[in-house]
């Protein structure tokens, strides 16, 4: 029997870089945009669409990377780019990939591989769009990408709190005052865990940071060469909302993930795969660093106390030492509950007719 | 308030004053926000009311590109709503450029083009600058004027802070100092020192205050003065009527760069390449967030100083000791490419690396000589 959804098939046309020097030249995100000095996501931009190559379509929903992108009637995108509104991108996404198809099908354009790539900030989608996301990641019929840029803050109106703002940290909504020292007290929401555990249907999932630029360029490709609704999500360090000198942005990413805070991974057809200094950092080849080293060079952590620190590091602590998954996925199980992980996968455990 | 009270000036000529603060956005909008609010406080001492705000266009504000705030000070209400009535000063008495490497002229947005510094400076008015340099250094840099103005340098290098962490090393009670001297009649040296007291009882900072006042050095620029190396750079916006349906630009042809905004008036430092000991690992290309290298046919990596904004990144990944350095952008006066000075000869080119920089050309001595990094995972 047929089935009645087909599934999307990807590209099988972009192979796996395998150094800097694999990297391609041409440049489909070009000079000429009002970024901030030092601005990762810009970075972000500039590998996102090196990676997928020309037959790009990408749609930008509110954030930085829209606004300073695309300064009063001029465009740094060699490719074709269109806005789309805060919380949008699962939805715009959506909608071209499925009116792509209905063109090619009608044959209105040339049947080809085009690829579609949204993206969203930490506000856009984290926070706004996540309904949006999630659902385009149910509709295995499209070949799409949703990149989450994340910053860490609503950046571009001027550093408000976001639900990927790490806990204590100050912003314009959680300033640091002689009453409360610490205003923003909840926990970086777990993203690409939370869509990679509830999206079966989603063949990628993948965690980044521009830092690590080729492997971040081979996510990107994995998620289109695989077909299908994807994700990527990027930690960005910011100079502008996390208070550094630009020239350190590089430096953050790095640290960010070598202290175990943002940990480098992909989820292919359900198999997590640890990648970069993560993947080191879980084989015990690699000492995760203290989170100090990373908090201690940013403005917006400057009214941490020792304390809040070693609350930090117990948190990070915590998702490497008690996670079910370290770094993804959250759960514990406990002790005498333990022999549950391992059920017989032979044994059918529903009744038989 | 006693300052409410207190006897209105009857010398002064003209019914508003307009002081504009030309900064690097977030690393000086405290600063500028600081010095705004300060010229306004500072009036209310007297009875004049005033209002300090920031350019609407500029928000949100980027690490580094140019941005202004303004403080406007009136004889009355009326005098003050009606200078108000204003999107953006077009001319202004005082314009303080908190960073000396913006008389190299301010491009804040696309299509605004790269405006010189005392571009909205009335004639005779003033233009003040916090420089370690002297004003015939400053002037130097600073495009050719078509008016008459004095430039001020107000001794001390250039605050840079954060967004959350003020930088307090008393720029903006220097700035304020120089400010009485240049407007007497608007803000007399007592009052702006009687309101930094009240506000701070800091006497530092009220000495400060007198510093700007006493140390600024002055120089009167004739119409003509200035240079004529820096490029121009405007643009004619297209009207509601022009612009394409549905708000539709032309994409950028592959290979080309914005045309219309380059970007370079972000920059305060540039890098300079020392090709000899480059090992073309591609690391400050591959992590620079403005394209702005372009690879060479020797495959080495040339700055194209009309896109560089001046981050540092390129300096900061590159594995080789001096091979990248960042120089301050006054000492330059072209964004031509230099890569093919080196190409027509080395021992120029590293004599003038070595100038430049202040560092040596010679490769690293005595240390593990750099190896070609293989990919950064």
């Amino acid at each position: 029997m047929k089935m009645a959804v087909e599934t999307a098939t990807g590209t099988g046309t972009l192979p796996q870089i395998k150094g800097v020097k694999e990297v391609p030249y041409d440049e489909l995100f070009v000079s000429g945009h009002r970024t901030c000095q030092g601005c990762e996501s810009a970075l972000v931009m500039r590998h996102m669409v090196k990676a997928a190559g020309p037959r790009t379509i990408v749609l930008g929903s509110t954030g930085c990377m829209y606004v300073a992108n695309t300064t009063y009637y001029s465009t740094p995108w060699v490719v074709p780019w269109m806005h789309t509104q805060l919380g949008a991108s699962g939805s715009a996404a959506l909608g071209t990939a499925a009116g792509l198809k209905v063109l090619m099908r009608k044959g209105k354009l040339k049947d080809e591989k085009i690829n579609v790539i949204a993206f969203c900030g930490d506000g856009g989608g984290a926070d706004m769009g996540i309904g949006a996301i999630s659902a385009a990641l149910t509709h295995k019929e499209y070949d799409l990408l949703v990149l989450l840029y994340d910053n860490e803050s609503y950046a571009n109106t001027d550093i408000q709190l976001s639900s990927q703002t790490p806990w204590g940290a100050v912003t314009t909504f959680s300033p640091t005052g002689s009453e409360r020292r610490i205003m923003h007290t909840r926990w970086k929401k777990n993203v690409p865990g939370m869509l990679a555990a509830g999206h079966p249907e989603s063949r990628y999932i993948a965690a980044g940071c521009a830092a690590y630029a080729v492997d971040l360029m081979n996510k990107i490709r994995k998620a289109l060469e695989v077909g299908g609704p994807t994700f990527v999500h990027t930690l960005d360090p910011c100079p502008k909302g996390w208070d550094y000198h630009p020239q350190y942005s590089q430096e953050l990413g790095h640290l960010a993930v070598e202290a175990g805070i943002w940990p480098l991974y992909e989820v292919l057809d359900g198999v997590v795969n640890l990648t970069g200094p993560t993947r080191q950092i879980a084989e015990g080849r690699k000492k995760r660093k203290p989170v100090e080293e990373y908090l201690r060079r940013q403005g917006r952590f400057a009214h941490f106390t020792k304390e809040d620190v070693e609350h930090f590091q117990a948190e990070v602590d915590k998702m490497w030492e008690e996670w079910l998954i370290p770094g993804v996925i959250p759960f514990t199980i406990p002790q005498k509950d333990v022999t549950l992980l391992n059920i017989d996968k032979k044994k059918p455990l529903h009744a038989t007719a | 308030m006693t300052q409410a009270t207190a006897t209105r000036p009857t010398s002064l000529k003209a019914t508003d004053i307009t002081i504009e603060v030309v900064y690097r956005g977030i690393f000086q909008k405290t600063l500028a926000q600081r010095i705004t609010r300060g010229v306004v406080l500072a009036a209310r001492q007297r009875g004049l009311p005033g209002t300090a705000f920031s350019r609407y266009g500029d928000s949100p504000e980027r690490n580094g590109v140019p941005a202004k705030q303004f403080a406007v000070v009136a004889v009355n209400d009326i005098e003050l709503e009606a200078s108000m009535a204003r999107y953006e000063p077009a001319i202004v008495d005082v314009t303080v450029a908190v960073d000396d490497t913006l008389v190299k002229g301010v491009e804040s947005w696309a299509w605004y083009g790269r405006q010189p510094i005392w571009k909205p400076v009335r004639a005779n008015g003033v233009v003040l600058v916090t420089s370690d340099k002297s004003p015939d250094e400053i002037l130097a840099q600073t495009d050719k004027t078509d008016r008459p103005y004095t430039l001020g340098v107000i001794p001390g290098e250039a605050s840079f802070a954060g967004l959350w962490v003020y930088k307090d090393d008393h720029t903006d009670w220097r700035v304020l100092g120089a400010l009485s001297k240049v407007l007497p009649d608007w803000l007399p040296l007592d009052e702006v020192k009687a309101q930094v007291r009240t506000q701070t009882k800091d006497e530092n900072a009220v000495a400060s205050v007198q510093y700007g006042h006493d140390a600024t050095t002055f120089r009167p620029v004739k119409a003509g003065e200035g240079t004529d190396a820096h490029e121009k750079l405007a643009f004619t916006k297209p009207g509601w009527t022009t612009m394409r349906t549905g708000v539709i630009v032309d994409a950028r042809k592959p290979g080309e760069r914005n045309p219309q905004f380059k970007r370079y008036a972000t920059r305060t430092q540039r890098p300079v390449v020392n090709f000899d000991t480059c090992i073309k690992c591609t690391m400050c290309w591959l992590d620079c967030p403005d394209e702005c290298f372009e690879v060479t046919g020797s495959g080495h990596f040339e700055v194209v100083y009309e896109a560089c904004v001046g981050c540092g990144i390129c300096a900061q990944v590159c594995p080789v000791k001096d091979c990248i350095v960042m120089v301050d952008e006054l000492k330059f006066d072209s964004n031509k490419t230099v890569f093919p000075e080196w190409e027509k000869d080395r021992n120029t080119y590293n004599a003038w690396f070595e100038k430049t920089s202040g560092r040596s050309a010679a490769p690293p001595k005595g240390e593990k000589a750099a190896v070609a990094v293989g990919g950064d995972e």
